[in-house]
């Protein structure tokens, strides 16, 4: 969603003047300085932040927690969303446990797993590991399931055992879809980090944000937000840098559909 | 000597109710070595279902096939089958090059020797230069060029070719079918050819085999006593191409003359 | 290679026949989890058997308890939701139709979107206190964001000839703009709509746990926390089926406001 240089311009300018009309409001006590302390104040506040290293260690912790969750629902959830792409049989069998288990909203398995792991860190990664098991899951599914007759014909007039189809043919053909459950899910860890953060830990920055509100370290919450806000920019970069190397292939198959 | 046979092929589908209809019934034909045979029969005679049978893709509700002395009852080893859609089965997230790779990782031929045949074929099936190109940015008769060296690349014995030129404007298709022959000649690959267009399959063909409607029979063995190399304007405007094509459309067609 | 499935579709729903090996997989489990909490009493705390959970969960008073968490969290939801939709469409809509305007929020746009939207919940608690405005407003901010992103990329992907139909017709922009941008992008919004379905569940439930008080994220927190395991299973059905409703409720109404949608794109028309 980009348009043009001077339209980035513009909106620069915008946020510069939304910064500017913030500190004004402040500091002239428009608005209680106590809830909108200056803009000044909380860069201020995020750069000691940044440089105390403060903020990296709780967004270190939130990340760990975030990774093995994410990484985990990923590699349970292909080789299942493979194999319920395939045999039908399989799906059937599944499909009512996951309809069922489907429409819970993930913040409620947070108690579930406090009561389990405690406060911990397992906690936390069985709340990411949930949440994130349906995107990757049924889209992995899907994408199977998409892949053309002929893609497989070729694959077995070939010979292909089906072990090789499947690393050969199957994961590369489902592979676009695979992308897609894996991106809402980054989305989804991110979320969910911060709930159960937020619901029950000491550490991380969901808990730093939250608890930097109670303790009315507004500039410091500010702080916390901003940087959250970075880094949920950074891994999505990331993210696309990722699967735009491993996808180029599909990106410009797309550009030339057009 | 045959290479293929198929004899007293039979396949039926059971339907949504229950109840099962025949696509192919009885089909006994041979392919010696190195002859290139075509298939010809109307639209949706149940010429896809027979090549799926004889690809080991599909099991025949009757009657077998046999390559090379060997009954299939699964993908033979030493037969490869090419698509219409080349579009759907080439492989998109491979170049050109890596598509017609595939056939020799599959058979763990060492990178050297497998690279160095794949550039051969390419270059034989004239896409030189475009080995680092992805099959979406190349045309539909490039494409099904490289499906074709992807195949042959494979080594097989036996090529079954399943409407390979159905979906390539008539311009590209003339174009196709003499690359096609040259391959073949270069090669020595026996070649199974199944279309539906009756001049095409009397243009490349020692000898054809005419399928009847629904469920389709072999009607007649049609042997094709035109020279080679063929050409073209000269070949298609001899007489007894025209002989030929004519005797074949009175089989399939009967009722060409009195239109719908 | 199993390729019975192959003409199905891509669509994941079931497909109306009577699942019988799903039905049993999903008894089994229910009858596993009961079997072994009644045998092995250690693990009772965490798994009290299946049928005490359903048992408590037709007792009058917690019946009638969950129900008032129910009315509160539904309440909620539909606050945040509905005000979140009129509010993100309409934006949607001018920043999509206008390219000026998009200019000038762009960058603010883009810099908010990648913040998880729980992260705004302390904010609305220091504005708002712990009240039903604040989880309505945490709610609105979140469920905004899909619908808005979508709502901009459908009126942008519109076809010119539809905007210039309504010019010869004589429509000035706002008649263009409610007449025919709206509906022309409706998929779209429908898609973000959808998204945010979930997304408004997800924050109803995480602000009632955070703050407290009532509803059915706080029932369940609280459960868990006085340790009535029971109460908190019985509390985390009643979500499931919430959201299991309210998932279907939606996909009836799209059904029918999208159904000339649908025979489009059966047509191979789009």
């Amino acid at each position: 969603m980009t348009w043009s240089r001077e339209s980035k311009l513009n909106g620069f300018l915008v946020l510069l003047s939304v910064m500017a009309a913030w500190e004004l409001v402040s500091r002239t006590e428009m608005l209680n300085p106590l809830f909108f302390p200056p803009m000044s104040k909380i860069l201020r506040s995020f750069f000691s932040l940044v440089f105390s290293g403060e903020i990296l260690a709780q967004i270190l912790s939130s990340m760990r927690r975030a990774a093995a969750g994410y990484l985990l629902a990923a590699l349970v959830c292909i080789p299942l969303g493979i194999i319920m792409g395939l045999f039908n049989s399989v799906y059937r069998a599944l499909e009512v446990v996951i309809e069922t288990a489907r429409p819970l909203p993930p913040p409620v398995v947070v108690p579930v797993a406090m009561l389990f792991f405690g406060l911990g860190d397992g906690m936390k990664v069985f709340v990411i590991f949930f949440s994130c098991l349906w995107p990757i899951l049924l889209n992995t599914m899907d994408g199977v399931r998409n892949i053309d007759r002929v893609l497989i014909h070729t694959a077995r007039t070939f010979g292909l055992s089906q072990g090789r189809a499947i690393l050969k043919v199957i994961l590369p053909a489902a592979s676009p879809q695979i992308m897609t459950g894996l991106r809402i899910s980054l989305a989804i860890t991110l979320i969910l980090v911060v709930i159960s953060e937020m619901v029950g830990s000491s550490d991380g920055i969901g808990y730093f944000i939250l608890d930097s509100q109670r303790r009315l370290k507004v500039d410091q919450m500010y702080a916390g937000m901003l940087s959250l806000a970075l880094l949920g920019y950074l891994l999505n970069q990331l993210f696309l840098l990722f699967s735009n190397t491993f996808l180029s292939w599909h990106r410009g198959m797309l550009r030339s559909d057009k | 000597m045959s290479i293929l046979d198929v004899e007293g092929l039979s396949k039926s589908y059971r339907q949504a109710g229950g109840e099962s209809t025949l696509a192919i019934e009885n089909i006994s034909f041979q392919v010696n070595e190195g002859e290139f045979v075509s298939l010809v029969g109307p639209s949706g005679c149940g010429k896809t279902t027979l090549l799926m049978c004889m690809a080991g893709l599909i099991a025949p509700s009757a009657g077998r096939v046999v390559v090379k002395a060997a009954e299939v009852d699964g993908p033979p080893r030493n037969l490869v089958l090419v698509f219409q859609e080349y579009n759907k089965s080439l492989f998109a997230w491979r170049t050109v090059l890596g598509n017609v790779l595939f056939g020799l990782e599959v058979k763990g031929k060492p990178a050297r020797e497998a690279e160095e045949k794949a550039s051969y074929l390419i270059g034989l099936v004239g896409l030189d230069g475009f080995e680092r190109h992805y099959p979406w940015e190349l045309s539909g008769g490039m494409q099904q060029r490289v499906a074709i060296a992807r195949a042959l690349a494979y080594e097989p014995e036996v090529l079954l070719m399943d409407e390979p030129f159905g979906s390539v404007d008539a311009m590209t298709r003339l174009e196709l079918e003499d690359g096609l022959l040259r391959l073949w000649k270069e090669l020595g690959t026996t070649i199974l050819f199944v279309t539906h267009d009756i001049e095409e399959a009397i243009y490349l063909s020692d000898r054809i085999y005419v399928l009847g409607r629904r469920p389709s029979r072999v009607i007649q063995a049609v042997e094709v006593r035109l020279g080679r190399p063929r050409n073209q304007l000269t070949t298609r405007a001899d007489a007894s191409f025209m002989e030929l094509r004519n005797e074949i459309y009175k089989q399939t067609a009967p009722r060409l003359s009195s239109g719908w | 290679m199993s390729l019975s499935n192959h003409e199905r579709g891509s669509e994941v729903k079931s497909s109306g026949r009577f699942n019988f090996s799903g039905l049993a997989l999903f008894a089994a489990l229910l009858l596993l989890w009961e079997f072994s909490s009644r045998f092995t009493p250690a693990i009772q705390p965490y798994f009290p058997p299946a049928s005490r959970v359903i048992h408590s969960l037709f007792q009058p008073s917690l019946a009638r308890e969950l129900f008032g968490h129910l009315l509160d969290t539904l309440g909620r939801f539909l606050g945040g939701y509905f005000l979140a939709a009129a509010m993100a469409v309409s934006l949607g809509i001018i920043l999509g139709y206008f390219r000026f305007a998009y200019s000038l929020l762009e960058v603010v746009i883009e810099l908010l979107r990648p913040m998880p939207s729980v992260a705004i919940i302390p904010v609305a608690i220091l504005l708002l206190g712990i009240g039903n405005s604040m989880m309505v407003a945490v709610t609105v901010y979140a469920c905004a964001w899909p619908i808005l992103i979508n709502t901009i990329d459908g009126v942008r992907n519109i076809d010119r000839t539809l905007i210039d139909t309504g010019r010869t017709f004589g429509l000035g922009r706002w008649k263009i703009l409610r007449r025919i941008a709206l509906p022309a992008a409706a998929p779209y919004i429908v898609t973000g709509l959808r998204i945010s379905l979930s997304i408004a569940l997800i924050l109803v439930t995480t602000s009632e746990m955070v703050v407290g008080g009532s509803g059915l994220g706080f029932f369940i927190l609280d459960e868990e926390r006085s340790l009535h395991t029971s109460n908190m299973y019985a509390g985390i059905v009643v979500v499931a089926l919430l959201g299991y409703a309210l998932n279907r409720l939606f996909i009836a109404v799209e059904t029918k406001a999208m159904a000339w949608h649908r025979g489009l794109t059966a047509r191979g028309m789009l």
